[in-house]
Formats: C-alpha cells, structure tokens, sequence
C-alpha cells in the first residue's frame, strides 16, 4: 500500500513537473496539478501559522542509499522527509535539496553539506551514524544552519541534535504476534535475522524487546539470532532466514536488515515471520504477520516547523529528539490476515500501556497475556530483568533502564535469546 | 563477401582527435539531455550547474572551489603516477590498494606522532605514506623481474586485500584499534590531531590547500623528469622494446623496479596529502582514483600536460555530475553516475575511432 502511494506520488510528480517544463515554467509551482492535497494545506498553514517572512525554508539532506529506493532505510527517511514536507506546506519538488549515496566518509560528507550549504538550505538532515563527526565540525562552521543527525549521540546548545526513536516499543508488538502464532503452531523456536548482534545498541535492543514481546504470550518461546554482520546484503539475509526455519525448526522469523529475503524465505517455506522498516506483507503474503514501522514524518515535521518558526530555540524546542509510540514515530503495521486472532488486542493493550508511559519494555514489570481472542488480559507481574547468562539488570518491579542503555549501551542479550553463529 | 578489418590510421592528428571528442561529447550530452527532458529537468539548466560545479546561485561557491580541489589533487597525482608505469609497458592496476596502504600508512604516524609541529607531522605521514606503497609497488615490479609474474593480476588482487585491510581496521572495536574513535561505542575510524591535518593558504575566505601546491609542483616535477631526464629516457626505451633496452646496456630489471617504486610512491604522496586535507581515512577515501587514474592516463596518452588537463576535465565531470544531481529531487547521484558514464564511454570511443580506421580486407592487402 505504502509503495503504491508513493508510485502514484512519484508518477504524479514526474507527470506535474513535466506540465511545468511544457508550461516554460511560467507559472510558480503552486499551481502544478499534483500537489492538490500539499497545495490545500499549504493555504491552510499559510493561514494559521505564523511563519518567518518568506513561510518557506530549504531543507538538506544526506542520505546513505538511494532516494529512489522503494523499501529499506533511506526510502523510510525520504518518505517521512517529503510527507512533512507537505504538511507544512513545502514543496519537496522545489525546497528539498539531496545528496544520496553518501557513504560514511568524513570528506564527502563535509563537500555533501557545503554543496546543500551553499544552496541556501537552512536546515540539513544527515541519517547515517557515520555522518556524525563531519555534521559536528561543520554545524561549529555553518551557525545558522541546522544539524539534525539520526542515530548519534553527539549535539551542540545551538544548532545540532541528534535523533531517533524507540522502534523497541514496536518490536515488542510485533513480538506478541510473533509468540501467538508459536503458541498456536506448539512450536517454540523464533528465529531473528539480524544486522548485527550486541555489537549495537540499535540491533541487540530491537531483538530484546522482539524476545519479551514473544514470551509475554509464550514463556518457553525460545529466540534464535543469526547475524549477517552487515546492515544489508539479500543473499545473506535469505541464507540466514533458511538456515533459521532448516536448522532450527524455527516458526516465525523476525528481522532487522534492509530487504524483506526473510519474509520472502518465510512464504516460501510456510513458515510466518514479522517484518521490519515497511509493511512486507506485499512481499509475504501468506507469512507476514505484521512489522516495526517507522513514521520518520512525525518527527521530520515536527523539526522542520521549529527550524521555520524560531530557527534561535531549536534545541530548546526540539532538542535531541527520542520518541516512541506515544508521538506516533514508531508502530507496527497493520496486522495481516495470518495473525493470531488474540493478536489485535494484546497488541492494544501494550501499546495502550507504553503510550501512557505507565509501563515500558526494559522494566523490571513483565505483562503475561492470557485469555481467548475477546477476552485477552495482561497481568503485571514483577519480575527482574535479566540477561541470558543470568546476570540481573533491573530488579523485580524496578523502573527501566535509561534511555542512554536502551540507545547506546545495551550489550547483552536477555533471557530467552540465544545467538546461533 | 568482403571482410573488414580494423587498421590503425598511419597519421595521428591532434586535430581530428579533438574533432572525434567534440562529437563524442556531443551526442554524449544529447542522450543525456533527453533523458533529462524525459525525467522533467530543463538539460540546460542541469548542464549549466554541472560544469560550473554548482557554483552559480550557491552562498558559498569558494567551498565548491575547495571541493573540486579536493577531488582533482589525488586524480592528477594519481593519474601521472600511473603514466609513469604505463610508459613502461608495466600495467599497474594497483592505484587503489597502493593509495590505501599509503592513507592507512600516513594514518599511523597522525594517530601516534603527536607534539610536532605541523609541518612536521605532515610531513612525516607522507614519508610513511610513500615508502609503504612505493616497497608495495616495488615488490610487484620486483616478482615481475625475478619471476616472470603478471603484474596485472597481482597488483588487482592487492587493491582487495588492501580494500579488506581498511574495511577490517574500520569495523573493529577492539583496544589495540588505535584508528578508531574512542568516544564511540559504535566502531567509527576517529579523527587526526589537529597537527595532522593540512592547512593551506588564505585567500579572502578561500582556503588553497599546500597539497594544490604541492600537485601543481609534482607537474611540472614529473614532465621534467621523463623529458630530459636519463631516467626518462630510459623508460621510453623499455616502453618501446625491453630487448632493445637490454642491448643497450640497460639494467631493465633495476629500471623497472625504480620506476615502479616511485610510481607507487607518488600514489601513495597522493593519499597522505588526501588523509591529511580530510583529517581522517575511510574505505572510500580513494574515490577510485586507482581505477578513474587508468582512464585519465590512457585518454591522456600518457602524455603529462595531456594527463594534467584531462584530470581536470574528469574531475569537473565527476564533481559537476554530484552537485548538479542535488537540486533535483527527481534524480540521484546514480543518475549523476550514468552521465558521467555516456560521457566518457562516447570520448573512449571517438577516441579509438579516431585512432583506427575500418579498412575493407581487400584493400589493406593491395596497400
């Protein structure tokens, strides 16, 4: 669904941009056929929002892959750039600048922000860890430009943030999916293919949470990490996936790579499995169940309307920038017709949980759900949270870890999650 | 049936040559412009920011100076090393793992030489950097002589292994990983002190690095030295006919391990000034001059002022391409990457037209 959107997005702006080109471009953009719905709101922000003198701002960005890619982490990055874009009203036909395939080289990165520099672009987006010491020295050089770079950790007072969000809270949900289908299949073996394993943060966070989600359903689900060492590559993705369901007898397959292989693996041998990045039940129809989902927009234009109202308080207005559930950067997908028929509700209950903040995912409070589908409970029981080797992190009913751990340090495995290679 | 064949034209006339690039460059642009036309981008437009790599309506269009620069000097050193070896009939494929042992060579001494001056510094990782892929280069040239090796394959093979070196030193988080940063938990390879890295000349806000200079100088240094040098002339001789060489009373082997040596040696000066304008190395730090370098040389017939222009023309296509693909949501840097492509795939072939003829098989019998 979300790549028709975007094919038709895409088909309409090639088919405006050439009316424009047709049209000598006599006209100023606004009047372009396709962007009726951006058009409409951006009358109706120009409205209410008191915007600076011109209502519009540049906005740069640097990306690791392709703007063009259809699925994977940059397409969710661009995708979430251009819709807040629109919702603010900006033209990303006209306002937004791109350097894409920028690898994590310090250099270009440095002549990638010059270049969207140089073209007037007041704030700049950069979303791969590897930007981060380029995007410091050069928000120490540009001041009134900016900085916003996803999955750092570094930030200046003035004009240089970091963000990213806690997609966790989403695997935990699709965990749940994931430990019904095991209950109903009597088979207790999930397999993970994952990145990386306690090597980052990013990765052995996302399987942890996917672990406590499956064994709020199903105790004795037992999860099976095979790492890729490599944040992307199909061949090894498929590899990893077949030799999770051959080898292991796993029954549902979760994921944390670029491409949808180990959703692909999953239909081709029957198996279920949950995605990751993008709906992949288009690509897994009769395996997927439903997948972590990113939102970027929710904080793209959440950073774009500070960059354009009070560009000075950015980092008291925005700051560095974690969010979850609750702003809507993260969920999961909708939840496909192979899910469990409990799923839905556990699911809710959850989420409905993290969004209150009355209870979260690396706590020292575990949810057990229990109950057919209409009458599914969670009870709350306090248990300590502890790694696979034992070792306890959080003490029974203890709040959660901090949010430095859950981003940064997080180096273990919890109990449930054994890692295969 | 009458067969044709290729034959070499037996004048070579600077003039048609340049008439050949002309079209080819031409028709290069033309598809490129209709693909443009057809992606919604005015080619004109497009084209425009290209070759004045985007340097018209930017706020900043010195740092795009800078950049270029910053792009041209690993080429044209690069591509002059390279010339230098191919002059000898000694195919060295091997730019981009001798530029890799160099950057990572000079990044030693920057990490670990700490409380010089900075010239010093400087100075020091470009030793380091030299002598490291000028003994690589030569240890080629050396299995060449003794053994009779093919030194294709062996410098290709060294360009992955030194590929996989940095790859390993980049993605290793270990204590003894002095290359990485220690701040980061995630592996990250860190940056030099500040007197590794290169300054250069103020001018106004313009910034012109010493390795400009230094690449400027190297020009003028290296046409000197295979014109009217014995060392130069000695090339030229084994280029043309290693027996002839050897008649002479040349020591060919000696000779070819030399040039080799400083062949190398001259990449490697590239990728210590390139580690030490970027202040740091990375995996792409080559921006594949080894393989970009055998173009330039062979389109510059291996010529030096030839090589130094043509350097230019390359690195104003490559940066040009890149800038001029970043206001256009439309189009990405892949894009940028195909014309880039057509473009010098159309010069290679104007060029070979204009270096060959089709004769009828017939026809080249009676001549």
């Amino acid at each position: 669904m979300r790549k028709l959107v975007s094919l038709v997005l895409t088909a309409a702006f090639a088919v405006s941009s050439c009316l424009s080109l047709a049209g000598c471009s006599s006209k100023p953009a606004e009047t372009t056929a396709a962007t009726t719905k951006a058009g409409e709101t951006a009358q109706e922000s120009k409205g209410t929002d008191a915007a600076p003198a011109t209502g519009s701002i540049k906005v740069g960005a640097i990306y690791i892959n392709s703007q063009n890619d259809t699925a994977g982490y940059t397409f969710a990055h661009h995708k979430g750039i251009t819709e807040g874009m629109k919702q603010l009203g900006l033209d990303p036909s006209k306002d937004l600048y791109i350097v894409d395939n920028v690898p994590e080289d310090d250099e270009k990165v440095k002549q990638a922000i010059d270049q969207l520099a140089g073209d007037g672009c007041n704030i700049i987006f950069g979303i791969s860890f590897g930007y981060i010491n380029a995007m410091e020295e050069k928000a120490a050089e540009y001041p009134d430009i900016i900085f916003s770079h996803a999955t750092g950790y570094k930030s200046n007072d003035k004009n240089f943030n970091n963000y990213f969000g806690r997609i966790y809270q989403a695997r935990y949900l699709s965990g749940i999916a994931a430990g019904y289908k095991s209950l109903a299949l009597k088979n207790d073996n999930i397999g993970y293919v994952s990145a990386w394993g306690v090597e980052y943060a990013e990765t052995c966070s996302g399987i942890n949470a996917f672990a406590m989600g499956a064994r709020a359903v199903n105790p004795n689900a037992k999860i099976h990490v095979y790492e890729i060492s490599t944040w992307g590559d199909q061949e090894k993705e498929r590899q990893a996936a077949q030799v999770l369901i051959d080898t292991y007898k796993c029954c549902v397959i979760g994921q944390h790579c670029d491409s949808a292989q180990p959703q692909i693996v999953a239909n081709e041998k029957g198996v279920f499995g949950c995605g990751y990045n993008s709906d992949m039940t288009k690509e897994a129809p009769k395996a997927h169940l439903t997948a972590a989902v990113w939102n970027w927009s929710a904080y793209y234009a959440t950073a774009m309307k500070a960059a354009m109202t009070d560009k000075g308080s950015f980092m008291q207005s925005v700051g560095n920038y974690y969010q979850g559930l609750a702003a809507g950067l993260v969920d999961v997908s909708a939840l496909s017709e192979n899910c469990e028929p409990e799923t839905a509700e556990a699911i809710k209950i959850a989420k409905d949980l993290m969004v209150s903040g009355k209870w979260d995912v690396f706590s020292g409070v575990k949810l057990f759900f229990s109950g057919k589908a209409g009458a599914v409970t969670a009870e709350q029981k306090n248990d300590a949270l502890k790694t696979n080797k034992g070792e306890e992190k959080v003490a029974a009913g203890g709040a959660s870890v901090g949010d430095d751990v859950i981003q940064g340090s997080m180096n273990y495995y919890v109990d449930g999650v054994t890692q295969v290679n | 049936m009458k067969k044709y064949h290729l034959v070499r034209r037996p004048v070579q006339s600077i003039r048609r040559l340049l008439v050949y690039y002309l079209i080819g460059i031409v028709i290069s642009l033309g598809i490129g412009a209709l693909l443009l036309a057809s992606l919604g981008i005015n080619p004109f437009e497009y084209y425009g920011r290209m070759l004045t790599i985007g340097m018209v309506g930017n706020k900043y269009a010195y740092k795009n100076i800078e950049g270029f620069l910053k792009v041209l000097v690993p080429l044209l050193i690069t591509s002059l090393a390279l010339g230098l070896s191919f002059k000898m009939r000694f195919w060295n494929i091997g730019g981009e793992g001798e530029f890799l042992i160099g950057a990572i060579s000079a990044a030693i001494v920057a990490f670990n030489v700490t409380g010089l001056p900075r010239p010093v510094t400087i100075l020091l990782m470009c030793v380091a950097a030299m002598l490291s892929s000028g003994l690589m280069g030569m240890a080629v040239a050396f299995f060449k002589v003794k053994f009779n090796t093919n030194e294709t394959l062996v410098t290709l093979m060294l360009n992955y292994i030194m590929l996989y070196v940095i790859t390993y030193l980049g993605k290793t988080k270990e204590d003894w990983n002095f290359f990485l940063d220690p701040k980061s938990a995630r592996p990250i390879f860190g940056k030099f002190p500040e007197t590794a890295i290169m300054d250069g000349i103020k001018i106004g806000n313009f910034n012109l690095l010493w390795s400009v200079v230094i690449a400027a100088a190297l020009v003028a240094l290296i046409y000197v030295y295979l014109k009217y040098t014995k060392h130069g002339y000695e090339i030229a001789v084994i280029g043309d006919s290693a027996s002839t060489a050897k008649y002479a009373g040349m020591k060919v082997g000696r000779i070819i391990m030399r040039t080799m040596f400083i062949s190398s040696a001259l990449i490697g000066l590239a990728a210590g000034l390139t580690a030490s304008a970027s202040g740091t190395i990375s995996e792409t730090i080559t921006n594949n001059v080894g393989w970009t370098g055998v173009v330039v040389a062979w389109l510059g017939k291996l010529s030096t002022p030839a090589i130094a222009i043509t350097s230019v023309l390359i690195a104003i296509l490559q940066f040009g391409c890149k800038t001029a693909a970043t206001k256009y949501p439309s189009i990405d840097s892949n894009f940028a990457d195909l014309l880039q492509g057509i473009i010098l795939f159309s010069v290679l072939t104007a060029d070979f037209a204009a270096t060959f003829t089709i004769k009828k098989k017939e026809d080249a019998k009676n001549a």
